[in-house]
């Protein structure tokens, strides 16, 4: 074999992997490309260069925001302001309730808590949709009906939120807990000035989780806000996909929005984000 | 120590006063469909207000893919937060049966309510809902694309002519087109533009929906369902109805001339942009289509040949809550809405619908405003309301029924067979009934 | 390693809120959703009915046709998403010169919600669409992917597959990351081909990462909602009818509680037998080659 064979015979071993990694990045990422491009076109001219195809339909042409300026003044502005609203309180709310179990699985023995641990980690692998229904006799009963209440409690406390910590701490080593108890720090100082800075990482994969958990909900704020004056992106993107079937540049303006807060938020994050859930996955 | 003292006396009298303030306001809630429906309802509630000050109705109004369950579900839990509920008419008797609704009693002057409009808002007997007006169902026709393609249009009413009650009744009667001619005109003015459809030549306005479908079968000679309310077999799948089915089918499949899966509204859209050439629907589109500039004219709605003439008909109607906390207040819009001349009226300005109160119906046969296009549709209402409109059946397993219809003819437009749509259609319906038969 | 002495009040504190959000809001439920699944509402009042919910059930033929639905999607849907999820994983950890780009592309399917991919997919697969479009270059006619009997379930495992690989692939990544290096260089030391050390290395080594991305694929999938109720609501023909939206049909449509209970009972049942059956065959196995 020449040198020359083998290089050639390397480039095109080169070329053939960028093929099949182009290929199927280009799948993933078609559907959202054609979605901006259908949502900065007039709503006649969508479908303009399909059949047959065209390399120009995947450019936006002829350009113009008129789906967007529709779609918010069919008040879809609201829509993300309550979506908004429910992810960030309950990121917050999910980040004090889940790293203080957390914290407590990691740092104390107690009778029960293997029992507790599991029992908190394998319900909430249980997929909200299997208890929806019953949820929703649960929420009737709290009187939550129709109430951001009901969007919000039952997410905050999250398994995998709860997971993530407790093999955080658990992980962070014992000296430094020892030489602040030994000093007669409290426990609650210990966690908020030596645990907490240590775990921003951890905090932000949780973050992300509790925040993309609210933000892709569909099911149970369907269920829970039954008047439905409360709507929340996807179920809104949903309502509005049944009412107006035909204006497509709008359908496809609302699912971009939808897409890309966050894919904005995952991108910049998203080290932290696989960082977190790859450590999971491996004890299982 | 004063500081609180006075804070909470403060306070107590601002809560005295609120109650007192809130002894004299009524505010009644009512739930009502998204769109024309809460316009038309608004206005009469404005109106209400001005006539008894102190009571405001505030309506809650959802679309109308999600009306029905967020109704189901509210009147279910017993929500004292409605007091009013806008109800579709097949409704009532699963409503009445579960015990949702208060029925009115004889304080409620119905004299000048159409008497069939009326029997359809009872249950054993008792009132529980009124009516607050009718439906009427035409053929919308583009006459400029009729035109276009060399084809004659229906005979029907159009801008600039005249016609009255008597001239009305002669074109329903006697020149009405048959479904059968709407295929074959429907063909000649579908245009395909390099695979894709560009002009329909012909669609109903509700797809799939039991309301709008319930004449194509029964045009042939057969019901939907059975007398006692449950039974679907030997007519769901009869041959009459296979017969309809297999029309629609063709509709959107062989002859290609329908646009499949419109949103509600989408179909008038079409209509309203001169992109379709004929829609089967109701006279609330009047407005929309006088202003969207389009020249059209309206023809009684078709039959079969050979099969009976058969219209949709039937509307929405009002009940009062039994978990409402204001059963009097309620009561009495409700008797505004439905049997006061200022209030048919309103609701008829503003929504036009055929109306339910016979001296609204009377003016309308009668009064030189209707003579002209296009308030002289509403005497082919007038005619078709008392000669060929049939109500939809009455069974407390309607929503069951509704649903069951409304797969069948939406697979059948998807290309799935129509033995087979029917035949589960069927069995669903009959499974499903069999739970809440008494 | 010492543990301090529990300070018990410290802790309840710690874990309470947490506690009772697992009480409230997920033991409770399925314990209320057994209960009601005992009662039917018959002119609205309930009325225990016993098992007569459950023997209904027996003899419902679109009850049965859910539950062949249901497991012929998963059975499908499962195994094509793991295989796909670790040869994306595979592809994902390698290096070179550019691959950054493509590392990041792989991740967008995560950034899109399930409904907005079901809203985009549902126009791309409608009749004029894109995949049409595609697909007619080659000459082939345009399919009605989503409204065909025949090809409605299979595209809405293609939408979900496309939605859930990325999501697994990370946790796979995690599970290589895991392998040491050093195990590789001595098999490329031995000559092994690199398939052989994919199907005799890897793969057992990933054993723990596969068991728990597969036991939580299939309880996402057997539960699957979304898509269903956005695009075919059952159909066509039922085609798509999977248990879950036959009981939210039952529960929220047609007000039958009872019903809708019941079948989530059998389904919540179902899943819990799989996840065992799949705990005992896939850890028990390691054990007996030893």
């Amino acid at each position: 074999m020449t040198a020359r064979s083998l290089q050639i015979r390397r480039g095109a071993g080169l070329g053939a992997r960028h093929l099949v990694y182009a290929l199927i990045a280009f799948i993933f990422v078609l559907p959202l490309w054609w979605a901006i491009v259908s949502s900065l076109r007039p709503n006649a001219e969508v479908f303009a260069d399909i059949f047959p195809v065209t390399p120009k339909a995947l450019i936006p042409s002829p350009l113009t925001f008129e789906a967007y300026a529709g779609v918010f003044e069919r008040g879809f502005g609201m829509i993300i302001a309550n979506t908004m609203f429910v992810a960030l309180v309950t990121m917050v709310a999910g980040l004090i309730v889940n790293g203080a179990a957390g914290f407590a699985f990691a740092m104390f023995d107690f009778k029960g808590k293997k029992l507790i641990l599991s029992l908190i980690i394998i319900s909430f692998m249980l997929p909200f949709e299997a208890i929806a229904l019953p949820l929703y006799t649960v929420t009737q009963q709290l009187g939550w009906l129709d109430n951001v209440l009901a969007l919000i409690v039952p997410s905050v406390a999250n398994g995998l939120a709860v997971f993530l910590f407790y093999q955080f701490f658990s992980q962070v080593p014992k000296d430094y807990m020892e030489a602040a108890r030994l000093d007669g720090v409290s426990w609650i100082d210990i966690l908020l000035r030596i645990y907490v800075p240590l775990s921003m990482p951890t905090c932000i994969s949780a973050a992300l989780l509790l925040f993309i958990f609210q933000w892709e909900a569909f099911l149970w704020p369907l269920l829970a806000m039954p008047s439905q004056q409360f709507k929340v992106i996807q179920v809104g993107m949903a309502a509005f996909q049944q009412q107006y079937q035909t204006i497509w540049n709008q359908l496809f303006a609302v699912s971009v929005i939808t897409a890309l807060i966050p894919i904005a938020l995952l991108l910049p994050l998203q080290r932290y984000y696989v960082q977190g859930l790859a450590g999971a996955g491996i004890k299982g | 120590m004063k500081i609180i003292q006075t804070a909470i006396a403060a306070g107590l009298v601002a809560s005295m006063l609120a109650g007192t303030a809130l002894a004299q306001d009524k505010t009644l809630n009512m739930i009502v469909i998204e769109g024309g429906d809460t316009t038309a309802m608004q206005a009469v509630a404005d109106a209400y207000k001005a006539a008894h000050p102190g009571v405001t109705i505030n309506l809650q109004p959802y679309p109308f893919a999600q009306f029905f369950q967020v109704a189901e579900l509210r009147l279910r839990s017993k929500d004292a937060g409605i007091d009013l509920v806008y109800v579709d008419a097949p409704l009532v008797a699963s409503y009445a049966s579960r015990g949702f609704l208060s029925p009115f009693d004889a304080s409620v002057d119905t004299s000048t309510l159409v008497t069939s409009a009326l029997d359809a808002g009872k249950y054993e007997g008792n009132q529980f809902a009124l009516p607050i007006n009718n439906s009427a169902q035409v053929l919308f026709f583009n006459k400029t694309l009729f035109a276009n393609a060399g084809i004659t249009p229906p005979d029907g009413l159009t801008a600039g002519e005249t016609a009255s009650q008597a001239q009305v009744d002669e074109l329903a009667a006697t020149k009405r087109w048959t479904w059968e001619q709407v295929a074959d005109a429907a063909q000649k003015l579908t245009v395909k533009d390099g695979g894709r459809t560009t002009t329909y030549g012909f669609t109903v306005e509700q797809f799939g929906e039991l309301y709008q479908l319930q004449p194509f079968g029964e045009s042939l000679g057969t019901d939907v369902i059975g007398p006692d309310g449950y039974t679907a077999k030997g007519y769901l799948d009869s041959e009459a109805w296979t017969k309809a089915a297999t029309y629609w089918a063709n509709l959107y499949n062989e002859w290609g001339v329908s646009p499949k899966s419109l949103g509600y509204g989408e179909a008038a859209q079409l209509f309203g942009n001169g992109q379709l050439a004929m829609m089967a629907g109701g006279t609330w589109n009047l407005p929309g289509l006088e202003a969207s500039g389009v020249d059209f004219g309206v023809a009684p709605y078709p039959y079969f040949e050979g099969g009976k003439v058969v219209t949709p008909t039937g509307s929405w109607y009002v009940g009062v809550n039994a978990a409402s906390g204001n059963q009097a207040e309620a009561v009495d819009f409700a008797k505004y809405l439905t049997t006061s001349a200022e209030g048919t009226k309103t609701w008829f300005d503003s929504l036009q619908q055929l109306p339910t109160y016979k001296p609204l119906l009377d003016e309308i046969s009668t009064a030189a405003a209707f003579d002209s296009f296009p308030q002289d549709v509403f005497r082919l209402g007038v005619y078709d309301s008392l000669n060929t409109a049939k109500a939809r059946p009455v069974t407390a397993a309607y929503g069951q029924l509704q649903d069951a219809f409304r797969t069948a003819f939406v697979d059948i437009a998807n290309g799935v067979a129509v033995k087979d749509a029917l035949a589960s259609a069927v069995q669903k319906f009959e499974a499903a009934a069999a739970r809440v038969a008494p | 390693m010492t543990r301090s002495r529990s300070p018990v009040l410290l802790i309840a504190a710690l874990l309470t809120p947490a506690l009772i959000g697992l009480v409230v809001f997920r033991l409770y439920p399925i314990a209320l959703a057994a209960n009601d699944s005992f009662f039917n509402v018959l002119r609205g009042q309930p009325v225990f009915v016993g098992l007569d919910n459950y023997v209904a059930l027996l003899t419902d033929s679109v009850f049965w046709n859910s539950l062949k639905v249901t497991f012929w999607f998963n059975l499908l849907i499962n195994p094509i998403q793991i295989a796909l999820a670790l040869g994306l994983a595979l592809l994902y950890v390698q290096n070179f010169k550019g691959v950054t780009l493509y590392r990041v592309l792989f991740l967008i399917p995560i950034g899109v919600s399930l409904p907005t991919a079901v809203l985009i997919w549902r126009i791309m697969l409608s009749q004029d669409g894109l995949v049409n479009g595609v697909i007619g270059i080659a000459g082939v006619p345009a399919q009605p992917w989503l409204t065909s009997e025949a090809l409605a379930l299979y595209s809405i495992i293609a939408i979900a597959t496309w939605k859930g690989i990325s999501y697994w692939m990370i946790f796979i990544i995690g599970g290589l990351q895991n392998i040491s290096p050093e195990i590789y260089d001595a098999a490329r030391i031995d000559g092994i081909k690199p398939w052989q050390r994919l199907v005799y290395i890897t793969i057992p080594l990933l054993r723990p990462t596969l068991l728990f991305v597969l036991v939580a694929d299939v309880s996402i999938n057997f539960l699957l909602f979304a898509p269903i109720f956005m695009l075919t609501q059952g159909g066509p023909a039922d085609s798509t009818n999977v248990l879950m939206y036959e009981a939210y049909k039952s529960g929220f449509i047609f007000g039958d509680m009872g019903r809708a209970m019941a079948v989530i009972v059998v389904v919540v049942a179902i899943l819990l037998v799989i996840v065992g059956l799949q705990f005992k065959l896939l850890s028990g196995r390691r054990e007996a080659k030893r």
